[in-house]
């Protein structure tokens, strides 16, 4: 009786020990939670910086090759460049086929988490960006100069995109540029 | 308790010494985490400048070869419409406080005509919100006069 009295752990001990290993283990899954959220939160916003790159330097490919048509008459030149909150056309020179095509960006999916799909000529239409679109606005802004260069005109594209995931745990990806179409705007001047 | 039992048992000294080991191990492995976050943030700052260093050259080169303007612009001066602004064109630039543009255009001659127009964009930027050193992207090219 004697002996196993001493070996034995007293109920302190025991006590000390679980508040002890408690404390430990709850630390450790509250840490390794953090961590998780914000690898998820990283994970998400390098996906819609990938998004939004993706998109700019396609859009951008797309309207540094855009052109008029300059055989038709200005209501339908004006046609040709075509901006609806859901949909932008214009023609472009397509390097694989060797010719004008037009080419369709459209936005589709409920508001908020909408997608962005863009098509060229004939071709199977591609999603550039899946269900991470918050808000998408394109607007065409076209500036006439005065004094020496009066009668020049420029046009862009102004474009506004916000992204987010699904999920939105993370900062919403917002950025704002105009793309200015080179080819595009030589034509308009040369007219 | 005899002395045997309290040989057996771990000294806090020896405890603490192990913990701070693991810690020593640990800390890499958090490094890593909050490096990779940290790169990230990198490179969306320097997709940002770079988007906002190709709005700068595109707008240049969608003028005519002879209004795209010659000489070197400040900051202050493609941010805002500066009244000394030299140029006849106006910049049309996305308002953005922690780029700062320069641009330098250069007219290349021969025979005493100018045949091209050198554009160069300096974007200078912060590496990251919390870091405040300063990067710079740098964008050139070449525009050629048709007319000749």
């Amino acid at each position: 009786m004697k002996k196993s009295e001493k070996n034995a752990f007293t109920l302190v001990e025991i006590l000390v020990v679980c508040a002890v290993v408690s404390v430990f283990l709850a630390s450790a899954i509250t840490l390794f939670s953090n961590f998780r959220q914000g690898f998820t939160r990283s994970e998400s916003s390098a996906i819609l910086l990938q998004d939004a790159a993706l998109f700019l330097a396609q859009l951008r490919n797309d309207l540094n090759n855009a052109v008029l048509d300059t055989s038709l008459t200005n209501s339908e030149i004006e046609q040709q460049f075509s901006v609806t909150p859901k949909q932008l056309n214009f023609k472009a020179y397509d390097n694989r086929e060797g010719a004008v095509l037009p080419v369709i960006y459209r936005l589709s999916g409920k508001e908020g988490n909408a997608s962005l799909w863009r098509k060229i000529g004939n071709r199977a239409e591609k999603e550039l960006i899946k269900s991470n679109v918050a808000s998408l606005t394109w607007q065409t802004e076209i500036e006439s100069f005065s004094g020496k260069a009066s009668g020049t005109v420029r046009l862009c594209l102004n474009i506004n995109c916000i992204l987010q995931t699904q999920r939105a745990q993370e900062k919403p990806f917002e950025i704002r540029t105009r793309i200015f179409p080179a080819r595009l705007n030589r034509q308009l001047n040369n007219k | 308790m005899n002395s045997t039992n309290r040989k057996s048992g771990l000294s806090l000294i020896e405890i603490m010494l192990s913990l701070a080991i693991f810690a020593i191990i640990l800390l890499p492995v958090f490094m890593t985490f909050s490096s990779g976050n940290k790169n990230i943030m990198i490179t969306e700052t320097e997709f940002r400048a770079h988007t906002a260093a190709l709005e700068i050259m595109e707008q240049i080169i969608s003028l005519p070869f002879e209004l795209i303007p010659v000489g070197k612009f400040s900051s202050r001066q493609i941010k805002s419409d500066d009244p000394e602004n030299p140029s006849p064109i106006p910049f049309n630039v996305t308002a953005n406080s922690s780029f700062q543009p320069e641009l330098e255009i250069t007219p290349v001659k021969k025979n005493d005509k100018v045949r091209f127009k050198k554009i160069s964009v300096i974007m200078k930027f912060p590496a990251a919100k919390t870091d405040k050193r300063e990067r710079k992207i740098e964008l050139k090219t070449l525009v050629a006069n048709e007319e000749i």
